[in-house]
């Protein structure tokens, strides 16, 4: 059987239509990404939620809108049946080094029987063992969507019908170009979607751009502002973050030192409402604070830090570094979390000849001595 | 948006999609539901070339008639079109569905029954639902629920599901134990060769036999355990034990079967015990 073709045809595709939908389906896109990043980074800086909840709802609608739009258009284009022809390789270039399937670039002549023949390239992986079955000039069965050509595909199982037309045929080429490849659309897609992603950004922070940047400082919440630091004339410094606290004293100071623990505290809470910690830990001249999130989080650990026995602190700093038997005592650190279901305050003791603790309970009551060895 | 903000979004969002689907489900409108399920035919069997991927599956033509059209198909499981045929003789039934007048995009599938209902995404819902109430638990009782929360269905599951295995492995065995071993031959070894993105490369042989049942059944199969050195099996003559009921049932190697029992029921106990395990240190600890 020989099947030839006449007069060199054009491909037989028609141009794809609506690239201008598709370049401003791009615009949209992007326009939505940039919008809604823009969004969430903006209503996170100027603390405001129903921008940020914008945001969010904008990315989630369209990507909904999205998948549901791919979703349709695949099922639109499965709804297709491919159509099956011989084709006969005009050339094709196997890629080196792969170790099982290798990606081969075929050049086919595709002869339909009831459509004019073209010319396509693709790139296919092939056993390595299949390999000496593709020659040049030899026959073979592709699939493809009519509509699609350029997704051809080898059939490499072929049905006895088309393995019986294989065996007998033999093909004219047919003369180039390959027809074009949908790709070329994706350059000028990716362009317009990042000018779109621009623009959505700075029409955000165009219209936020009061808030963004007459916003004083000060007036931020700690999240949403730098970490502040202070100062004061004692020499002893303060930095904040909405979620942590810390003091650190100056030379010549510590916290053992009658009413200062207290002072620290009280400078890291005043001010701010209730604020409930996760953990307070207190060293010599270190202070330090963990703060719930909100105020609802993580209620079985939280504490309220203003209500701790800090008169009892140096009483018990004393005992722990005295009588658990730690000589020369270098260091010491007190903490004080919920991690256990109750109130616990720990001190540990830290010497040359090892380690010591000791625990009390919300009332500074000492419960558990644990000395050297 | 603090963590309990979080898990009620998270569980609100999941138990909507699960509701969703299970009313698509009762209205019969999920795609599962809609798909046409048939019984094909294998017309033709052949035996895959040595040293080729393993998976393509055996290369079969299998023959099929759309219901609402009566057409006749004849297709071969080229590219992606389903589960992977692993075991044919010709005449062999088996499954395939696809979308409603898209007989083209047929899919093979070994049980025609599963996943009728489309449950799928609806249960996977619910379980993501249950983990959000779990962690909601843990949050804010304490990390002792979350072994609750994880030992109860563990070990429910662990205990539906050891019997059920071992009854099955031992009928598996009786079956294959009963029947008269036939003749067979390793006609292929199948190979693929993977590479991981860090260079590593990881080989799977795949031994294809080849045999006949007494009832005159010329059966080609992966036989993908049960033969000792099966990069280097290519050739081999192997005693073949199968269920006459159903030749895709069968096996190289009765002793290795036994083996494979044991080791079967061993991971079971071992799951189980860890399930029960987190029960009790939960309940313990609560």
């Amino acid at each position: 059987m020989t099947i030839t073709t006449g007069t060199p045809p054009k491909p037989g595709i028609q141009p794809r239509p609506g690239t201008s939908l598709t370049l401003a389906r791009g615009l949209v896109t992007g326009g939505v990404i940039g919008t809604s990043l823009a969004a969430l980074v903006v209503g996170a800086v100027v603390n405001s939620g129903p921008l940020f909840g914008t945001g969010s709802g904008l990315a989630a609608g369209y990507g909904l809108l999205c998948f549901l739009g791919v979703r349709r258009q695949r099922d639109r284009e499965a709804a297709v049946a491919p159509r099956t022809a011989l084709a006969m390789i005009e050339s094709m270039d196997a890629t080196t080094g792969e170790p099982s399937d290798v990606p081969v670039r075929f050049d086919l002549s595709v002869v339909p029987d009831d459509a004019p023949g073209f010319r396509v390239e693709i790139t296919q992986a092939i056993n390595r063992v299949d390999l000496p079955d593709y020659r040049p000039r030899g026959v073979l069965v592709v699939q493809y969507p009519p509509d699609r050509p350029w997704r051809a595909r080898i059939v490499k199982r072929p049905t006895p019908e088309w393995e019986d037309r294989v065996a007998g045929a033999r093909l004219d080429t047919v003369p180039g170009p390959a027809v074009a490849r949908e790709s070329q659309e994706g350059c000028s897609f990716g362009l317009v979607a990042l000018v779109g992603l621009l623009l959505g950004a700075a029409a955000v922070v165009l219209l936020f751009r009061a808030d963004l940047f007459a916003q004083d400082t000060a007036a931020l919440p700690p999240s949403a502002a730098q970490p502040s630091v202070s100062v004061s004339s004692t020499w002893s410094s303060t930095v904040e973050t909405s979620a942590s606290g810390t003091v650190t004293l100056g030379p010549g100071q510590s916290f053992l030192d009658q009413g200062e623990l207290r002072r620290a505290v009280d400078s890291l809470t005043k001010g701010r409402g209730t604020r409930q910690a996760l953990t307070v830990v207190v060293q010599d001249r270190l202070l330090s604070i963990v703060f719930t999130p909100t105020p609802t989080g993580t209620q079985a650990l939280q504490f309220d830090p203003g209500s701790l026995p800090y008169e009892r602190f140096p009483a018990l700093v004393q005992e722990a570094v005295t009588t658990l038997g730690v000589h020369s005592p270098q260091t010491w650190q007190l903490s004080v979390d919920r991690l256990t279901g109750s109130l616990t305050i720990r001190i540990g003791v830290t010497g040359p000849g090892g380690s010591a603790s000791l625990e009390a309970d919300g009332q500074g009551r000492v419960v558990r001595r644990s000395p050297v060895g | 948006m603090g963590w309990h903000g979080c898990l009620a979004l998270w569980c609100a969002v999941f138990g909507a999609l699960a509701l969703l689907g299970y009313g698509r489900s009762l209205a019969g409108v999920t795609r599962a539901q809609r798909a046409v399920r048939v019984t094909g035919r294998i017309e033709r069997v052949r035996e895959p070339r040595h040293g080729s991927s393993g998976s393509d599956g055996i290369p079969v033509v299998v023959s099929f008639q759309d219901p609402s059209t009566g057409q006749e198909f004849t297709v071969t499981n080229d590219g992606e079109h389903g589960d992977r045929v692993s075991t044919a003789w010709t005449g062999r039934e088996i499954g395939i569905r696809y979308p409603p007048g898209r007989p083209h995009a047929f899919k093979f599938t070994g049980d025609l029954q599963a996943g009728r209902r489309g449950l799928g995404g609806p249960n996977c819902a619910v379980f993501l639902v249950y983990a959000g109430l779990v962690a909601l638990a843990a949050v804010d009782w304490g990390w002792p629920w979350a072994l609750l929360g994880f030992g109860g269905p563990w070990t429910l599951c662990g205990v539906c599901y050891l019997p059920q295995n071992a009854s099955e492995l031992s009928r598996r065995i009786d079956t294959l134990s009963s029947s008269g071993g036939v003749p067979g031959r390793v006609v292929a070894v199948l190979r693929d060769v993977r590479t991981d993105e860090d260079g590593h490369t990881t080989t799977s042989d795949t031994p294809v036999v080849a045999f006949t049942t007494h009832e005159g059944t010329a059966v080609t199969a992966y036989c993908s355990s049960g033969l000792p050195d099966p990069a280097g099996s290519y050739g081999r003559d192997v005693t073949i034990h199968y269920s006459p009921a159903d030749p895709a049932v069968f096996t190289a190697d009765l002793a290795a079967e036994h083996r494979s029992r044991t080791s079967d029921l061993a991971w079971g106990v071992v799951a189980l015990l860890i399930g029960v395990a987190a029960l009790v240190v939960g309940a313990v600890m609560v």
